[in-house]
């Protein structure tokens, strides 16, 4: 190890949803890596010391070729402009600013911009559009909440700091004893590492998250609730009706949710019941509902594309004004059905993880990626960027899970240019070939200040 | 002698042709059809770039061709027939206040969503949200009925208003959720947690289902207003069981969770 050390205070970690910013990071500059982290956890540790520089990676390559930064710009552009139905995907391990650049882009080719909300919390943001959600920051949760309820999640292997820092043992204004003054319950279909912090373990049977929250909302509302309940969901009415007297008698209750909720049968309408549950609960005491988001800054996606266009995620501008529907513009049913014919990745890997007949279609059209490493989405690319790693040699803005936006304090500089950079690029570009389409003899009006203004 | 629209180029990428309906197209001429803005993805482009125009119209549109890229036929049509030959895209029938739109093939998606009167009638299967309202609307289906001769998957009638949806074949998970008002009637099996959150409305079915906790059995009885709908879906060409015309069906009342005043009707002969 060489005596070139810097070391980074309050920097933040962006692996998963917690949005850790009281890092320290020991960094040596000539190995360009980092060799030590203070307070992360298992997961920010690997994030952090795997963390390398590939100094023979190129940074822009047209089917596998190395070519400058300029042509593959120029490529990118060409082939988004080219498409009748280009679509943007990813997005959700890249900065705010990046993310806000895809969102134009999308915008002005006309294309279809999702992120990887849909394939994990998006059931999440449908429910949210039809029950409505009732929130808080987690530092709230930390001060006040007597009673937590983890449903389909594992934070202790998911969301390891999340316990300590906000949930549980953490101790605040009126939770001054941490763990003592809370009482935690964890609902899941099998014992996990999670388990043994609870107060309470509830294990329904499996896929039956649906009815256990109904006949929830029915005992909360006094209704009765069928007798053979025990036999349907593996829970009993007694064990119900206790968990019922403990929501409606906490002071500040709180409901955390994972994709053990949100991607089993129902989807929407799990995380639609759990939120309708947290509403009914308000007539009674102060009850809140937040998802346990992922990725680093998959909130921040959610948040800048619900600002740019009105909707959260599946957006589609074929027509020139943004229209939402899941099912139809969700990146994975318009690859499973064959209907794009370009796409943009930023930052996610679908080739290794979307359905067999959609990773067929998106090897058969123009990829884009972006990306901080060779992936099997990137390898197949026909335009491949490598991109630096936001939070640890990019600064920007990233939305914790609880949409708190934190800035991101970067370690040491890295050869390839940032998510921003290069969308900036592309943007500028598609902007400049869709008003030539627009205008061939020359910008007027509206035009010519648009192309002013790029110009700028 | 009906106008008829001959797909002669497959689309690459889903057209949107929500021109094709007869409101629209009443008043023009076939050079004037052709020439109709439609969508190509993100392209405008006219109609008659995909479809050869043939024929006059009078009140019916023939739609000839594999149509199964093609979304939004039909979309607000409020009179006036349409037939397609074949299967279609998403959308079709959406928010349509009238008229009649006869599919051949399959249908998709969204069929009828939130349509406010009129029929659509569908010999093969259909899609997901049949009748249903678009995310974020209050209101599915309003009025008018959608007849499907095979199977349909989820969330139909989500939210419907009033109305009819008939099912020939089987329904997948959460038929009739949400559900204001109207009827669904669905003669093969069901899926799981049909008529969640239902405030009003009926729910028939023939074979037997999960109900969810929080319905509550209320008698057994013989209602003699379905024996009028069975024969009226006969004479429409659904099968329909003799046995289930006098039938004894178990009434379950809920959801419990809302109104608590829709039902579901569970045929209880076998």
């Amino acid at each position: 190890m060489s005596e070139n050390i810097k070391i980074v205070k309050n920097a933040t970690c962006t692996f998963c949803g917690c949005v850790c910013d009281d890092m320290e990071l020991h960094v040596d500059l000539d190995e360009n890596r980092i060799v030590k982290t203070k307070k992360a956890c298992v997961l920010g540790k690997a994030w952090f010391l795997e963390h390398t520089i590939e100094k023979d990676a190129h940074a822009a390559m047209i089917d596998g070729k190395k070519v400058s930064m300029e042509e593959a710009i120029e490529e990118a552009a060409q082939t988004l402009v080219k498409a009748k139905f280009p679509i943007t995907y990813g997005l959700s391990d890249s900065t705010s600013e990046a993310q806000r650049q895809a969102v134009a882009i999308s915008d002005i080719v006309k294309g279809n911009v999702d992120t990887t909300s849909s394939v994990c919390h998006g059931p999440t943001g449908m429910a949210f559009q039809g029950v409505g959600e009732s929130t808080s920051t987690l530092g709230e949760v930390k001060n006040r909440a007597d009673l937590v309820i983890y449903w389909g999640a594992n934070p202790a292997e998911s969301h390891p700091r999340h316990f300590g820092r906000y949930s549980v043992t953490a101790k605040g204004m009126f939770t001054p004893n941490g763990k003592k003054d809370r009482t935690v319950v964890i609902v899941d279909v099998r014992k996990t590492k999670s388990s043994p912090v609870a107060d309470i373990n509830i294990r329904p049977k499996i896929g039956k998250d649906f009815e256990i929250l109904w006949a929830l909302r029915a005992l909360v509302k006094g209704k009765k609730v069928a007798d053979d309940i025990e036999e349907q969901t593996g829970i009993s009415l007694e064990t119900l009706e206790d968990l019922v007297e403990r929501m409606k008698n906490c002071r500040f209750g709180v409901f955390f949710f994972g994709m053990g909720l949100t991607m089993p049968r129902g989807r929407h309408f799990n995380t639609g019941a759990l939120l309708a549950l947290a509403t009914d609960l308000n007539e009674f005491t102060h009850f809140v509902a937040k998802p346990l988001r992922g990725h680093g800054n998959v909130t921040g996606a959610d948040n800048v594309v619900s600002w740019q266009t009105g909707y959260p995620f599946s957006v589609n501008f074929n027509r020139g004004y943004p229209r939402f529907n899941p099912g139809e513009f969700s990146t994975v049913d318009l690859l499973s059905k064959g209907e794009a014919d370009a796409a943009m990745i930023i930052a996610s890997d679908p080739a290794s993880n979307f359905p067999k007949k959609a990773i067929e279609h998106l090897k058969s059209i123009p990829v884009i990626s972006l990306d901080t490493k060779s992936t099997l989405t990137s390898k197949d690319a026909h335009v491949a960027f490598r991109v630096s790693t936001y939070g640890i040699n990019t600064t920007g803005t990233v939305y914790r899970m609880d949409d708190v936006p934190i800035t991101l304090n970067p370690a040491f500089d890295s050869p390839f240019p940032g998510d921003e950079e290069v969308l900036k690029g592309i943007k500028k570009r598609v902007q400049e070939l869709m008003l030539a389409r627009h205008n061939a003899n020359g910008a007027r009006g509206e035009a010519k200040v648009a192309a002013a203004r790029i110009q700028e | 002698m009906a106008l008829k629209l001959k797909l002669h180029t497959q689309p690459d990428v889903p057209l949107e042709v929500d021109c094709i309906s007869p409101d629209r197209l009443q008043s023009l001429s076939n050079s004037e059809i052709s020439k109709q803005t439609i969508f190509h993805g993100n392209r405008q482009v006219n109609l008659g770039d995909f479809f050869d125009c043939i024929g006059d119209f009078d009140n019916e549109i023939i739609i000839e061709g594999d149509c199964s890229n093609i979304k939004h036929i039909g979309t607000a049509m409020s009179f006036g027939q349409i037939t397609i030959e074949g299967d279609v895209g998403t959308h079709t029938g959406a928010v349509m206040s009238g008229g009649e739109i006869n599919i051949e093939g399959s249908g998709a998606d969204w069929l009828g969503a939130e349509m406010l009167g009129g029929r659509i009638t569908v010999k093969g299967d259909a899609g997901h949200m049949v009748g249903s309202a678009y995310r974020g609307s209050a209101q599915g289906m309003q009025g008018g009925e959608i007849i499907v001769h095979g199977n349909v998957r989820n969330e139909m009638g989500h939210a419907m208003r009033r109305g009819l949806i008939a099912v020939g074949g089987n329904a997948d998970d959460f038929a009739g959720v949400n559900m204001l008002a109207g009827t669904i009637i669905v003669l093969g099996d069901m899926g799981i947690r049909t008529g969640a959150g239902m405030k009003r409305g009926s729910i028939i079915c023939q074979n037997i289902i999960d109900i969810l906790p929080t319905f509550s059995r209320s008698c057994d009885y013989q209602p003699s207003f379905l024996r009028q709908y069975y024969k009226y879906l006969k004479s429409m060409g659904l099968t329909i069981n003799d046995s289930f015309l006098d039938g004894p069906f178990e009434r379950w009342c809920g959801d419990s969770v809302e109104l608590n005043r829709g039902e579901i009707l569970l045929y209880a002969g076998k």
